[in-house]
């Protein structure tokens, strides 16, 4: 990727030698979501790196999950940081544990993922609307030629158990 | 277990004014506040000779300090950290000194944390090209402290029914401690409903959930139990200390739940048999307070009450001065001011040697009054055993547990 992608006022930097980036985003701009999977035993890893965890084989391909997913953990950022986010506040920072891999290998494992609970336009889901236990799917918000950035959008599935929302 | 216990000792402390605004380099106050370390041990600088620091590009190296000092080294590394370095650099410095590599290690941490490098991640920080695995968090908005520890907590609460009024029991009982200590940048008692109606930064935290930014330089000096005879102060034995100790998967923690766990569940099995004690002989706790619940959590999984039972424990009264365990008695990181955890070790130095510097005219005598209104005194009576739990992130922590 030659050049920095500007999101948001921020420079996005996956260089051409990015072993671990580069094509989960060529990935991404063509919709679709990939993980790692270990070539020897089978389990599938995210972030992308570059050993399993669980048996420390080297040899990996890519696959694509189906980007669904429940809402694990989630925040509402109302005090941005980063000068682009400022005039999105309140927005939702959520934690998705895809529906691939979960309790896998051990109970409190699964395939989790950071993103922003968007709507069809990337902007915000209202806060009233995000909760854990609620279902997802994936988006993709194009940046760039080479790049698309995964984010999540409610789903129409109905929340299959207990749903929490921070009080008040 | 093989154990130092009792063989090393915390022998000076020393720290520069907390302000928002120090006026000049991490290196002058850095010398400051190990000149008053190295003082207050009764040492000179040519008895040190070893050095440890931590920081994250935002102070000076220790081999301009030392020169600054007169001191040479036989000892000295740079360390990258944040919180949590203070304990895992005692053990180091332990380590060094049995080793044989030298003899007396002053470890220090400078920064102007609000005046120039703000941990918050605004500023210098924000502008920040984002690359590597901050690419899995940074892009959606989440890159301060508060915004990645957020889901920890939220979590904590769905699965335990922890309340934002139990946890701003700890900013409660901190601003108690604050009003006992003539350093703090926030001198003023507030209350739980303070705290709730303080503004949201990231839910599930107020502003007043959060800590501090400031400018400040601390210093601590540990030597051997045998060179701590003849030192000015009664050491601060060093019972056992863990540190860094880290979850599974810590490139990106949530990989490996329970998220609502913290480092503390693997950092205590080191610590306490270290000492040999449990969490119902310490007196004084020093959990790092970054935020109210970095404390909670922690208190919670080294042992001080039941997993799960953090927020009931913190609003119990249980951690405020004049109650069974006080947490935090200077009023920490966030009432006294930022220092990356130092500061809560250089206090239950004090607590130890019965001489904290509050409001009572004799304090640096070791008399108190344990009058615990707002401006008088913060010594804890008879403190027999303290213990720091340090906080980087949910998935590293550290601990240090010292006796008198
Ligand atoms: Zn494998």
């Amino acid at each position: 990727m030659p050049q920095p992608v500007q999101y948001r006022g921020m420079a996005l930097i996956v260089p051409d030698n990015d072993s671990e980036w580069k094509e989960f985003y060529e990935h991404a701009r063509a919709h679709r979501l990939v993980v790692r999977k270990c070539n020897a035993c089978g389990l599938m890893r995210y972030p992308p790196t570059h050993a399993c965890p669980w048996c420390m084989d080297l040899g990996w391909t890519w696959q694509e999950v189906s980007g669904r997913g429940t809402i694990y953990s989630y925040e509402i950022v109302a005090h941005a940081i980063q000068p682009g986010f400022k005039a999105l506040t309140p927005y939702a920072v959520v934690l998705i544990e895809l529906d691939e891999q979960r309790g896998k290998p051990t109970a409190d494992e699964a395939l989790r993922v950071i993103a922003n609970l968007v709507q069809p336009d990337f902007t915000p889901e209202p806060e009233a609307n995000v909760a854990i236990g609620k279902r997802v799917r994936v988006v993709f918000q194009d940046l760039a030629d080479h790049m698309a950035l995964p984010q999540f959008t409610l789903s129409e599935e109905p929340a299959p158990g207990r749903l929490w929302r921070l009080p008040g | 277990m093989n154990t130092l216990r009792d063989k090393y000792c915390i022998v000076g402390v020393g720290e520069t004014e907390y302000s928002r605004s120090s006026r000049r380099t991490t290196r002058a106050m850095a010398v400051e506040a190990i000149r008053k370390a190295i003082l207050d041990a009764g040492l000179k600088a040519a008895d040190v000779d070893g050095m440890l620091d931590y920081q994250g590009g935002d102070s000076t190296l220790a081999n301009s300090v030392a020169s600054d000092l007169g001191i040479r080294f036989n000892f000295y590394m740079d360390v990258m950290g944040g919180g949590s370095s203070t304990e895992a650099l005692v053990g180091l410095a332990m380590g060094a000194i049995e080793a044989g590599m030298c003899n007396t290690v002053a470890i220090y941490r400078s920064m102007n944390g609000y005046s120039e490098f703000r941990i918050g991640g605004t500023g210098a920080r924000a502008a920040q090209p984002v690359r590597g695995l901050d690419l899995a968090q940074v892009p959606y908005g989440m890159r301060s402290a508060g915004q990645n520890f957020a889901p920890t907590f939220m979590r904590h609460m769905y699965e335990y029914g922890t309340t934002s009024e139990q946890v701003a029991h700890v900013r409660v009982a901190h601003s108690k401690h604050a009003s006992q200590n003539p350093k703090a940048l926030l001198k003023e008692r507030v209350t739980v409903q303070d705290v709730l109606n303080s503004r949201w930064i990231v839910k599930p935290l107020h502003l007043l959930d959060c800590c501090l930014e400031t400018d400040n330089a601390t210093c601590i000096i540990v030597t051997s139990t045998e060179r701590a005879r003849n030192l000015k102060h009664r050491p601060a034995y060093i019972m056992g200390v863990a540190g860094r100790v880290s979850k599974p998967r810590l490139d990106f923690h949530w990989a490996h739940g329970p998220i609502s766990r913290v480092a503390g569940y693997y950092a205590k099995d080191i610590v306490f048999p270290q000492a040999g004690i449990t969490p119902e002989d310490v007196d004084v706790t020093g959990s790092y307070d970054a935020f109210t619940f970095t404390t909670m959590l922690q208190l919670e999984e080294y042992g001080f009450c039941k997993k799960g039972e953090g927020g009931a424990y913190v609003s119990s009264g249980i951690i405020e001065l004049g109650g069974k365990r006080p947490n935090n008695t200077s009023g920490s990181h966030l009432c006294e001011g930022y220092t990356h955890g130092m500061s809560m070790v250089i206090e239950n130095v004090r607590q130890l040697r019965g001489t904290v510097d509050d409001y009572c005219p004799r304090a640096t005598d070791g008399v108190h009054t344990y009058d615990y209104s707002p401006g008088h005194c913060r010594q804890v009576k008879d403190v027999e055993i303290t213990m720091n739990l340090g906080w980087a992130m949910p998935a590293t922590g550290s601990a240090l547990i010292m006796r008198r």
